[in-house]
C-alpha cells in the first residue's frame, strides 16, 4: 500500500492505494498519528485507490477517530470503494467516521462536521 | 507459509481462486479470503506475538456442496472462548476480526485433536445457509 500526504486549503488528506492489511496497516497508523498530533485542524483519509481493508484497517481508523477527538481535530473519510463501504457497514461504522463520497465534498463539509462523541 | 504479514496477499489470491474455482461468486469470494486472512492474522498477532519465524498451513477442501478451510499453527493452544468479538455498539479499536470471520462463514471451529497447535476448520456452503454475521459467541472447540 501506498500512503501519501499532502496540505490542501483547509485540510490535511492522507491519500491511500492499494490493500490495507495487517502488513501495511501500521504505514496509515503512523501517518494518521503523525497528522493528528501536527498543526491541522481537519484530517481526511482518502480510500479511493484502496481496493482492500481488513479489521486492522477499521481499527486503525478507529484509533485515528479516537484521537482525533482528544486532538480536537476533525476527522473524515471520503472516496469509499464498494468493498471499504460494504466493511465498514458490517462493522456498523458509517455513521461513527464522517464519510463524504468525493475530495471536493469533503473540503467543502469537513470544517462544519461536529465531532463524533461515542467511543469506549 | 511462515507468520509474515507481508505473505497474507497471497492467502488471499489462494482463497479467491479456490472459491471462484468451486463455484462462488466474486463478491462471496473476496469475503471467503477476507475470512482466512482474519483468521491467519489472528494466529500471526495472538498465537505468535507478532513473531515472523512461526508457520502456517492452509489447506482448501473442495466438496460439492462446501468449501472448507483448514489454518494449522505451531502455537500455544487458543482458548476459543478469548476469541470473541467486541459488541459492535462499543467502538474500539480492534475486535472485529473474528466477527469478519463470522459474516463469511458458515461454521468456524477448532479441532481439540490436532496436536500441533491449533487447527482451525471454516467452512462455506455453497447454498446460502443463513447469516452467522451476528455478536454472538465466536469459534466453538469440537
Amino acid at each position: 500500500m501506498k500512503v501519501q500526504v499532502r496540505n490542501e486549503s483547509n485540510a490535511t488528506i492522507i491519500d491511500c492505494a492499494g490493500e490495507i492489511d495487517l502488513y501495511s496497516s501500521p504505514a496509515l497508523r503512523e501517518a494518521l498519528l503523525r497528522e493528528m498530533r501536527g498543526a491541522s485542524a481537519n484530517v481526511l483519509v482518502n480510500l479511493n485507490g484502496v481496493s482492500y481493508i481488513d479489521s486492522s484497517g477499521i481499527a486503525t481508523l478507529v484509533e485515528g477517530l479516537q484521537l482525533s477527538q482528544r486532538t480536537q481535530t476533525r476527522f473524515g473519510l471520503f472516496g469509499l470503494r464498494s468493498n471499504a463501504r460494504s466493511v465498514l457497514e458490517l462493522a456498523r461504522l458509517t455513521k461513527v467516521f464522517a464519510v463524504f463520497e468525493n475530495e471536493q465534498e469533503a473540503l467543502a463539509k469537513i470544517a462544519s462536521t461536529q465531532p463524533f462523541s461515542g467511543l469506549a | 507459509m511462515s507468520s509474515e504479514p507481508r505473505l497474507l496477499h497471497i492467502l488471499r489470491c489462494v482463497v479467491r481462486y479456490h472459491a471462484q474455482d468451486a463455484g462462488f461468486a466474486a463478491e462471496d469470494a473476496d469475503g471467503l479470503s477476507m475470512a482466512v486472512d482474519e483468521a491467519a492474522s489472528n494466529v500471526i498477532r495472538h498465537t505468535y506475538g507478532n513473531r515472523r519465524d512461526g508457520r502456517l498451513t492452509l489447506e482448501v477442501w473442495t466438496y460439492p456442496d462446501r468449501l472448507e478451510f483448514t489454518l494449522e499453527d505451531w502455537g500455544p493452544k487458543v482458548r476459543p472462548e478469548t476469541l470473541q468479538p467486541r459488541p459492535l455498539a462499543e467502538i474500539r479499536p480492534g475486535g472485529l476480526g473474528t466477527y469478519f470471520m463470522k459474516c463469511f462463514m458458515d461454521a468456524i471451529s477448532y479441532d481439540e485433536d490436532f496436536a500441533g497447535g491449533n487447527r482451525l476448520r471454516l467452512v462455506k456452503y455453497l447454498s446460502p445457509k443463513g447469516s452467522t454475521c451476528d455478536e454472538g459467541a465466536g469459534p466453538e472447540r469440537k
